[in-house]
């Protein structure tokens, strides 16, 4: 894992990049959210993954790419998480500036 | 907490996004990612100790394949390269190298080059035996040709060191171990080669043992040329040692009383058995010879050349063969000189005094029998006596006067007619002889010194 992180810090930063700039438009996007019964399907999906990528299932480049996708979508996730809650901070910030003033 | 929920339901758009940036991380990074993987994995299995190490990464899985040694050297290479980080898997194709029974190795020499064959334990071991053959035979080309088996016997490396280390000695031949039993065949380069390389495998390691030496080594040669022209006795070839070598050179010069003995003898080890036995007898035969040649080479006496006449040429091809030790063979090749014109009784009786000048007549101490060493003055005497048929001719004996006086007149007598006695068996006439005793009552020099002793033994031709 550590090996991992190292050898691929950059995509990763990029990974985590692309995660806060989705996470800090997320907040404000009007479109519509996936459906709660999408989403559990994709935990599932998620999940399963993991569980084949941890047991060492896909042998050579195809595991090494699957493992090298479960890794880039960790800071995603991250990056998503942070970037919306800090957007969520300011938009209420600024919300409360506006009605204060 | 909620709205981070509620949230992430629209982070999906940027998965595409992510999707991208990974099939680009993929596509750059798989080779890179590979290639370390490989040159590391290849670092972690280099003090292993195996063969044929190939190192195959896909992904991050790791394909090793390599000839080992052991099972354990098996495992430990497996295990050192699933330690190199970023490592997934090991994909175990490693094997034992075969198990040679018996095990076999060889070096074999020819006029080119030395070829080491058969099994090696370890590409170690495998790498310093071609390298032993590299430096102890400096400009032969060396072809390895040794495959790697396991089973070889302890101390294998030392017993094979120690065989190549003698391949120089070889002309051309053929060293093998099998398990622990030593085979040699070929030739020696030369002389004593065999008897040098039988002395190193004297210190073979334990559990070794000569199987079969059938190294051969060139004939041992030592050749006399005698030339009446020249007056001279050429010696060349080999003696084994310095004391044979004084024997030899000391029989040469009795036995050659006229001739000037030229010693090219070389000293070298390696002659056949009963080598001095034989070549003195055979040396004896040569100064019998008016002119002749002898070859002494391994056991075979080769003499040819001419007798002084017909009695002797039979007499040499009949008692050489006894004389020489069993196991030598003689090939006699007995011309006979053509007799020399007949002369006048005076120029006989000066031709017995010139040569007596030159050599005496030896006998063995206090007895009547004569000495081999003269045999070839005598034949030079009986060939005078030849020449001169009807003349009648005394032999006298003299002594010097050591010994009761009684005791050495007896003992001149009978030196006296054992001197008849060779002439006759020569095929003069007996009758023609008289033979006298003097005893010491006619001293040519002073009894009180072994030289004028030594003058005073003798033996006197008086031609009537």
């Amino acid at each position: 894992m550590t090996f991992l992180i190292t050898f691929h810090w950059g995509w990763l930063l990029g990974a985590l990049a692309l995660g806060f700039a989705m996470g800090w438009v997320a907040v404000v996007h009007r479109a519509p959210g996936v459906p709660r019964w999408w989403m559990g399907l994709l935990s599932v999906l998620a999940l399963a993954l993991v569980i084949v990528a941890l047991a060492d299932l896909v042998p050579g480049r195809a595991g090494y790419w699957l493992e090298l996708l479960l890794l880039m979508f960790v800071p995603y996730l991250a990056g998503c998480a942070v970037g919306s809650w800090l957007r969520a901070w300011v938009v209420f910030r600024s919300m409360r500036a506006k009605s204060l003033g | 907490m909620r709205g981070l929920f509620r949230w992430s339901g629209k982070w999906w758009p940027g998965v595409v996004p992510l999707l991208v940036l990974w099939g680009l991380a993929a596509w750059t990074s798989t080779a890179p990612l590979e290639s370390d993987l490989a040159s590391r994995s290849s670092a972690a299995l280099k003090d292993a100790v195996l063969d044929k190490t190939n190192v195959m990464v896909d992904g991050r899985d790791v394909t090793v394949r390599a000839d080992a040694f052991s099972q354990s050297g098996r495992s430990s290479a497996v295990g050192a390269v699933a330690a190199v980080p970023g490592v997934r898997l090991v994909d175990d194709e490693t094997r034992l190298v075969p198990d040679a029974k018996p095990f076999a190795w060889s070096v074999e020499r020819d006029v080119v080059r030395v070829t080491l064959g058969g099994n090696a334990p370890l590409p170690a071991v495998k790498g310093k035996l071609a390298e032993a053959a590299r430096s102890s035979l400096k400009g032969v080309d060396v072809a390895d040709q040794m495959a790697l088996a396991r089973g070889a016997p302890p101390h294998f490396e030392d017993a094979a060191l120690l065989l190549i280390g003698q391949i120089g000695q070889l002309k051309d031949g053929k060293f093998t171990l099998s398990d622990g039993d030593v085979t040699l065949s070929g030739m020696a380069r030369e002389l004593g080669g065999r008897e040098a390389i039988a002395a190193a495998l004297k210190k073979l390691p334990d559990g070794f043992k000569v199987a079969a030496n059938e190294v051969k080594a060139p004939p041992y040669i030592l050749q006399a040329y005698k030339d009446p022209v020249a007056v001279t006795v050429t010696l060349s070839g080999n003696v084994p040692d310095d004391n044979i070598h004084a024997v030899v050179a000391g029989a040469s010069s009795r036995k050659f009383f006229d001739e000037k003995v030229v010693d090219n003898l070389k000293t070298s080890i390696g002659a056949p058995a009963g080598f001095v036995n034989a070549v003195v007898p055979a040396l004896g035969a040569l100064s019998r010879l008016s002119t002749g040649t002898l070859v002494v080479s391994d056991r075979e006496i080769k003499l040819s050349g001419d007798a002084l006449y017909d009695a002797a040429a039979a007499q040499i091809r009949l008692t050489l063969p006894k004389d020489v030790p069993q196991g030598w063979q003689v090939k006699a090749d007995i011309s006979v000189k053509p007799q020399a014109a007949p002369v006048d009784p005076t120029v006989c009786q000066q031709l017995f005094s010139d040569l007596l000048a030159k050599g005496t007549i030896r006998f063995e101490t206090d007895r009547a029998d004569i000495d081999r060493d003269s045999a070839g003055l005598l034949d030079r005497l009986v060939e005078i006596a030849l020449r001169c048929p009807s003349a009648p001719i005394e032999v006298a004996g003299h002594t010097d006067a050591a010994g009761e006086e009684p005791a050495n007149q007896t003992l001149s007598e009978k030196r006296a007619q054992a001197v008849i006695d060779y002439f006759a068996r020569a095929g003069l006439p007996a009758d023609r002889f008289t033979a006298i005793g003097y005893g010491s009552t006619q001293p040519l020099a002073s009894n009180d010194t072994s030289d004028g002793r030594a003058q005073n033994r003798r033996i006197e031709f008086l031609v009537r």
